[in-house]
């Protein structure tokens, strides 16, 4: 399987798939690099631009072209204000093709959005 | 004369079948790398290897007495339940800290293939399914495992207080040895700290250059007539596939040729041996070891401990071994979590069929690679062999 063409390192807010919110992320090690441990942060906001403060916020990640995920169990740990989530335990220990899944429950209602990311 | 036509077809699909046929056995000798393969080239090269990570979890890690005191330990076959074996006598300096056999051979017969130890610093998992997270945890293991040393810290701990020596050492580092008998905590202590010792001394080996290495270092710093000289064709061609075609270098990056992780490429059992369910059977383990990152011996009780406490278990890492480094691939065989391959021909054939795993997932696919690109990766394996960059008093016993 390809990557995407044309894929940054790093995006910009995407919306949910059911568009409940927008979410982007910042990795706290820049540049991304593999075999290194790091956190990122991820900002949840409504489709209105107003933050989401009461979110449970969990992320998945894999390879598709590998049919392998993370090597690690990333984990949201701590809410920072403005809807800004952090998220511990990141790692990627290939180069290549990643997908990135990160799911909003709020409540009983559930959203989710995939980052295509190229290390 | 008039040439005839038809003649003068034949001959051109002739000629264009047999440059065809030539090219695919002799490829055009590679020339220059693009930018981004250079960037690549670099990532494997020894130069871009950082200083050994600090372990604040071991307290004497940077200490030089430590690790003369932790040589003396690791070349001690008094610490074993029959006086015959110490971590040397599978982690053997002079066949660079492995030992040849299929598996270890301690007291009785292991189940593990003994792995090289140099750069094991670097990596944040130890042993073949990284069921420890860090080398003074891991070296405590084998010490008491009833099929390597056989031993147990109690007997250690005498020992320890019976030589003149070890006694002098300890207490210059650490505290006085206590006075037996003496009851836990204070010979788990002990023995605590003789795997921070043994760590400090292995934390000093470390991977040298190889042929390979020079090569990119004249690449990066533009000295053609070296680099030119340095490999041949065909091992150019293999480097060319390693970081290409044959996706070695998706696990084995980075300068130690590997990214310390785990992954299930469908290799067989040893055998007559069940599969080993690998990676996903040892998080659990890590987690429950008293000598762990978050466990009370550590010597940094605010250490982060992220891999850790992020550590993940899936189906994706059933029957998943840690990837092992490429250097010095060539003098070590044999291969393999059980030592079941022999020859890096035997390693190449199987990752260019890519075989069904017998348990979990196989991340291989087949390659497809040619018999003669088969022949260039396994000569280019070849050039990542160098001494140790460790100083030579290190490498025996003191």
């Amino acid at each position: 399987m390809l990557a995407p063409v044309g894929l940054a390192q790093e995006q910009g807010a995407q919306r949910t798939d059911d568009g409940m919110y927008l979410i982007s992320y910042e990795s706290k090690l820049q540049p991304i690099t593999i075999n290194r441990i790091h956190n990122w942060v991820v900002h949840v906001e409504t489709s209105d631009g107003s933050p989401v403060d009461d979110a449970m916020v969990t992320l998945i990640g894999g390879m598709p072209g590998h049919d392998h995920g993370l090597p690690t169990m990333p984990l949201a740990t701590q809410y920072l204000g403005d809807g800004d989530y952090l998220v511990e335990g990141m790692k990627f220990h290939m180069n290549g093709w990643w997908q990135i899944t990160i799911s909003i429950t709020v409540e009983s209602s559930y959203d989710s959005v995939t980052f295509d990311l190229q290390l | 004369m008039q040439f005839p036509r038809k003649i003068g077809s034949i001959l051109a699909v002739t000629i264009l079948l047999v440059s065809t046929v030539l090219w695919l056995i002799w490829p055009p000798a590679p020339g220059a790398w693009t930018e981004s393969e250079i960037e690549l080239l670099r990532s494997l090269w020894i130069g871009s290897l950082p200083p050994v990570p600090a372990d604040p979890s071991n307290a004497v890690a940077d200490d030089p007495r430590a690790a003369r005191f932790g040589q003396r330990l690791f070349f001690d076959t008094r610490l074993s339940a029959n006086g015959e074996v110490a971590c040397a006598t599978c982690h053997q300096p002079e066949h660079l800290f492995t030992d040849g056999l299929d598996v270890a051979q301690g007291v009785a017969r292991g189940e593990r293939h003994t792995m090289g130890l140099a750069g094991v610093a670097y990596s944040p998992w130890m042993f073949w399914d990284g069921r420890r997270d860090s080398l003074w945890a891991q070296a405590l293991a084998p010490l008491e495992s009833p099929v390597e040393h056989g031993g147990n810290r109690l007997q250690f701990v005498e020992l320890l207080v019976s030589d003149a020596q070890y006694r002098s050492e300890y207490a210059a580092l650490f505290d006085e040895l206590p006075e037996l008998p003496a009851q836990d905590p204070a010979i788990t202590e002990v023995f605590v700290n003789m795997g921070k010792a043994i760590a400090a001394y292995e934390r000093l080996l470390v991977p040298g250059a190889s042929r390979f290495d020079r090569y990119v270092q004249a690449l990066l710093a533009d000295d053609e007539r070296q680099f030119e000289a340095m490999l041949s064709d065909d091992e150019l061609a293999g480097l060319r596939l390693f970081i290409g075609d044959a996706q070695c270098i998706n696990c084995h990056n980075g300068p130690l040729f590997t990214n310390n992780e785990f992954h299930n490429t469908a290799v067989l059992p040893a055998r007559g041996k069940l599969p080993s369910m690998g990676r996903v059977a040892a998080v659990r383990e890590t987690r429950a070891d008293p000598f762990n990152c978050v466990g009370r011996f550590s010597d940094d009780p605010n250490a982060n401990c992220a891999e850790l406490r992020f550590a993940r278990t899936g189906d994706d890492l059933i029957g998943a071994h840690k990837t092992p480094s490429l250097r010095n691939v060539a003098l070590t065989a044999p291969y393999m979590h059980a030592g079941q391959m022999t020859s890096l021909t035997e390693i190449i054939d199987q990752y260019n069929r890519a075989p069904l795993a017998m348990v979990g997932h196989s991340e291989a696919k087949p390659l497809n690679l040619w018999r003669n690109e088969r022949k260039q990766l396994e000569a280019f394996l070849r050039t990542l062999s160098g001494p140790l960059a460790t100083s030579p008093e290190w490498l025996a016993a003191p």
